[in-house]
């Protein structure tokens, strides 16, 4: 009686098996090299056009002292004598009185430039990224200042518990060769 | 032959499965643990379609969960935006008119009596009732338009100068102020136009056929003029009924009057965090002049349409954050793009109302005076 080529011994099945087995490797090893050479290195960051300020960036990080701090784009600043980010909305006086501030941890600098033109910097080591001076340049101001995760300090985890708790969408990932998202200029 | 097969393979001896040569009596059969399993299944489903609607419903867009970060975190206008109810003067007619735009920059109204909007790449006008009587289409956006007493329609773009016919036809194109300008305001008289450059900071002057004829505002000491401080791309113009040009200075938060020539004549309006000054880091944003010579201004960020008289003394409130934005002043900022748009033009009409154009929603809100008692 003629063997059925479709009968199903041990050695079809071994040999069969085997070469089953060495196909899906040299697949496997062939996706994993494409893999890591097109693969992209990617790191979070803060979109600030759609980033709304809430505050959870300085309470939601991992870190003790949120990876998370305010940005300031000298380019979009219009230099405010009466900034408000800097101020308090509604101030006392307009001096750098700490009672007139409105950065709760003082980060903000404020320095006389010419009349009637003043320049802010971010103290970075007092910023803890929740966001107030933001909501104030936002409201009255063009938006200069905004948040960034700074990756001297970002542990860039795979689950960034800041971009779990961010509520409108704003924590996405970026090439690492473009590592920060600034506003554009003249969009104000 | 046996008729019903046991399903060995789900376990479950009580479930038949009918073959081939079942008869139809068969495939009604409804085994005993069947119901039990339908129960479970569609408890399940239900439980797993609540799990959904309750995530869905505590989903936080707004961040109105909070931080959990103190209140002096938080940044809050609420108070500042209240308006004393007896402040205000005026009260909204009408409902609002849609501009059918996507982006809308700038509204006034022609000599005829009708609203002129600019947005998008055109400039569509609307009659007594809001309904579209006519369009202007442009080959870019508008940023800025005024009306001449011929109908002429003269159109700031970006750094140039377009004038148009009321039925669409372009008359003439201006040179470029190059690529630093923004022309954000036009105003013409009898014989002269004044164009109101953010990007340099200046007002060019040029007769009706767009020969310019001086540059009025820039510092200068000598001549007493301190010089426009523009922060951000508003600033406003128009020509007051007593001859003189009047110009927003937004970072010092004053109108200033100034001659044709140039000379600065007299200013008005101060910084103050209350009703009757301006608020915010420069404005008042954009204003224009009633019959009676007094002065609407708008400012940005607590937006806020109030009344001037012609000394420039506080005289009430058209409209407050309350009346322009839903949800009052909570609102204003919730996001970027909204940040950046809210300085809404105005405009008046010979009957004294007064015309706000919302930028962020592309609409036209009409505000008459109240009645008295």
């Amino acid at each position: 009686m003629a063997e059925n080529k479709n009968d199903i011994s041990r050695r079809n099945l071994l040999r069969n098996g085997f070469f089953g087995t060495c196909l899906a490797g040299l697949g496997g090893l062939a996706g994993l090299l494409a893999g890591r050479l097109g693969k992209t290195r990617t790191l979070w960051q803060i979109d600030p056009n759609i980033c709304i300020a809430c505050g959870n960036c300085a309470t939601r990080c991992v870190l003790e002292e949120s990876a998370v701090k305010c940005t300031h784009d000298f380019e979009i600043c219009g230099y405010c004598e009466i900034c408000f980010g800097f101020f308090e909305p509604e101030p006392y006086d307009i001096t750098e009185g700490a009672e007139n501030q409105s950065c709760p941890t003082g980060a903000i600098k404020r320095k006389y430039i010419e009349d009637p033109y003043y320049e802010y910097t971010i103290d970075e080591s007092l910023c803890i990224g929740c966001g107030k001076c933001v909501k104030g340049c936002m409201t009255f101001g063009n938006g200069a200042l905004f948040l960034q995760v700074r990756h001297d300090r970002c542990l860039n985890c795979n689950e960034c518990s800041i971009a779990a708790a961010c509520p409108s969408g704003a924590f996405k990932r970026v090439p690492a060769e473009r590592p920060y998202i600034l506003k554009k200029v003249g969009h104000a | 032959m046996v008729r019903n097969e046991i399903d060995l393979w789900h376990g479950h001896p009580g479930r038949v499965f009918p073959n081939h040569r079942q008869d139809a009596d068969a495939t009604k059969a409804v085994p005993p643990g069947a119901t039990t399993e339908n129960v479970l299944v569609g408890l399940l489903v239900g439980v797993a379609i609540i799990i959904c609607v309750v995530a869905v419903w505590r989903l936080d867009v707004t961040g109105e969960s909070g931080s959990g970060l103190g209140k002096q975190f938080t940044y809050d206008i609420k108070d500042m935006a209240k308006i004393d109810p007896n402040l205000i003067l005026y009260e909204e007619s009408g409902r609002p008119i849609s501009t059918g735009f996507a982006g809308s920059s700038a509204i006034v109204v022609g000599p005829e009596g009708s609203l002129y909007v600019a947005g998008d790449k055109a400039v569509h006008m609307f009659g007594e009732t809001g309904n579209l009587v006519g369009k202007v289409q442009l080959t870019d956006k508008p940023r800025s338009l005024a009306v001449s007493q011929a109908g002429e329609i003269y159109i700031g773009m970006r750094n140039h100068v377009e004038v148009y016919e009321r039925q669409g036809n372009q008359l003439a194109t201006w040179d470029s102020l190059g690529e630093k300008a923004v022309l954000t305001s036009i105003a013409v008289s009898k014989n002269d136009v004044f164009v109101a450059d953010a990007g340099n900071r200046i007002v060019l002057h040029y007769d009706t056929a767009g020969k310019l004829i001086n540059r009025i505002g820039a510092r200068d000491e000598d001549r007493n003029i301190p010089g426009f401080v523009i922060r951000s791309p508003y600033f406003d113009l128009a020509v007051a009924r007593d001859g003189l040009l009047r110009v927003v200075n937004p970072g010092r938060h004053r109108i200033e009057a100034y001659t044709f020539d140039g000379d600065l004549e007299f200013y008005w309006g101060q910084f103050s965090r209350s009703v009757e000054g301006f608020c915010g880091c420069c404005n008042p944003v954009n204003f224009a002049i009633l019959e009676d010579e007094s002065f609407v201004t708008c400012e940005k960020g607590l937006i806020r349409v109030k009344i001037y008289d012609v000394e420039g003394v506080f005289a009430g409130v058209v409209a407050g954050p309350e009346q322009l934005i839903e949800g009052g002043a909570a609102a204003v900022c919730e996001f970027p793009a909204q940040g950046q748009a809210v300085g809404f033009d105005i405009a008046v009409d010979a009957k004294g109302r007064v015309f706000v154009l919302d930028t962020v929603k592309n609409l036209v809100r009409v505000y008459s005076r109240k009645k008295a008692g």
